[in-house]
């Protein structure tokens, strides 16, 4: 029980940090990954809880689809040129 | 979009019949295990995102038609109202399937148990209504949003061949 | 962040303050308040909807209703977006 209880505490700090890195990185496409992690560990979470329904969605909704609609929107802004103008330096001040 | 390279197409090829399946288990047991319809229709469409993904544009829509999405969509929705209608001697939305034997209809036994497929009435045919309707829904929004993509990336113009 | 820092820092402690408010009243895990409802869907939701998953029965029978609308909003989410990316003819 102590050991789930560890275990418990580590994932909410885990989920913590990768929401700060979200934040953090200059990259966008680092900040996406990290979205995804943070939304693999919410579904960990879920679990834990005795939701396994809420963790199947969240897996497969957070993780996966999220993360494919981020990544495509990312590319369509960077080759059309929305990164060259030093929008990115401005975007974070 | 050009397709990615050999290794990440070799394992697609492997890896995303198993996201398939599992989808259609979740969606079909969804009276007897953890999930149901929206969360096995979120499986299936991840399998149709990494196709996409992996294989590129092109040789994904010499596959399949982007109206077999909608249709499918239109279908699921027209599907649950429809068993919602089915049941209206009684009350809207009525089980009018269960406990009664024949299609759905045979009883269970009490208390935690594994369960059987034939059983729980209607509401095993409104997930599969649903897991329908969310397959179609999802995969349309993920080939939009690839078509835009694709629209941004060759410099705004108005309809390039292989679109469609 | 332009503007005076000092006023973000007093809504940080405001909000983090309500939040353990919030979390100083709850109950403890697996305890409901009013635990009726729950009990009368654990014994009885096996023997009249014939269903295992007690969750699917209540989502897909006793409250369908709610889940034809959560059908609905996802139809109409689906229809704004191919309005929002289809192609121009």
């Amino acid at each position: 029980m102590i050991m789930m209880d560890i275990a418990h505490i580590a994932i909410l700090l885990a989920i913590m940090i990768s929401a700060f890195f979200a934040i953090w990185f200059d990259n966008l496409l680092n900040s996406v990954i990290s979205l995804c992690a943070m939304s693999l560990l919410i579904s960990l979470e879920f679990y834990i809880l005795q939701a396994p329904d809420v963790a199947i969605a969240e897996a497969a909704i957070g993780a996966g689809l999220t993360t494919a609609i981020y990544i495509m929107a990312l590319r369509a802004c960077q080759s059309s040129g929305w990164r060259r103008k030093g929008n990115d330096k401005d975007e974070r001040s | 979009m050009k397709p990615l390279s050999i290794v990440v197409r070799t394992i697609c090829n492997i890896f995303a019949w198993f996201v398939a399946i599992f989808g259609a288990y979740v969606i079909i047991h969804g009276h007897l295990s953890p999930g149901g319809g929206f969360q096995g229709g979120a499986i299936v469409a991840t399998f149709i995102a990494l196709l996409l993904v992996a294989h590129g544009g092109k040789r994904f829509f010499e596959w399949v038609k982007m109206d077999i999405f909608t249709a499918f969509e239109g279908l699921g929705l027209i599907t649950f109202v429809g068993i919602g209608f089915l049941g209206l001697s009684t009350t809207f939305l009525y089980n009018f399937l269960a406990l009664k034997g024949g299609l759905f209809g045979s009883p269970v036994t009490i208390g935690p148990n594994a369960g059987i497929l034939n059983s729980s009435g209607t509401i095993a045919l409104a997930n599969m209504a649903v897991g329908l309707e969310v397959v179609g829904g999802l995969s349309t929004i993920i080939i939009f949003m690839f078509l835009g993509m694709r629209y941004v990336m060759e410099g705004g113009k108005e309809g390039s061949e292989d679109d469609k | 962040m332009k503007g005076p820092r000092i006023i973000y820092l007093i809504f940080f402690v405001v909000f983090v303050g309500i939040l353990c408010q919030g979390l100083y009243d709850i109950h403890p895990f697996g305890e409901p308040r009013e635990p009726a409802m729950d009990d009368y869907f654990i014994a009885n939701a096996q023997s009249e909807r014939a269903a295992n998953n007690v969750v699917t029965s209540i989502v897909f029978d006793y409250r369908g209703f709610d889940t034809l609308g959560e059908a609905a909003v996802l139809f109409t989410a689906v229809m704004s977006v191919a309005a929002l990316f289809r192609k121009e003819e």
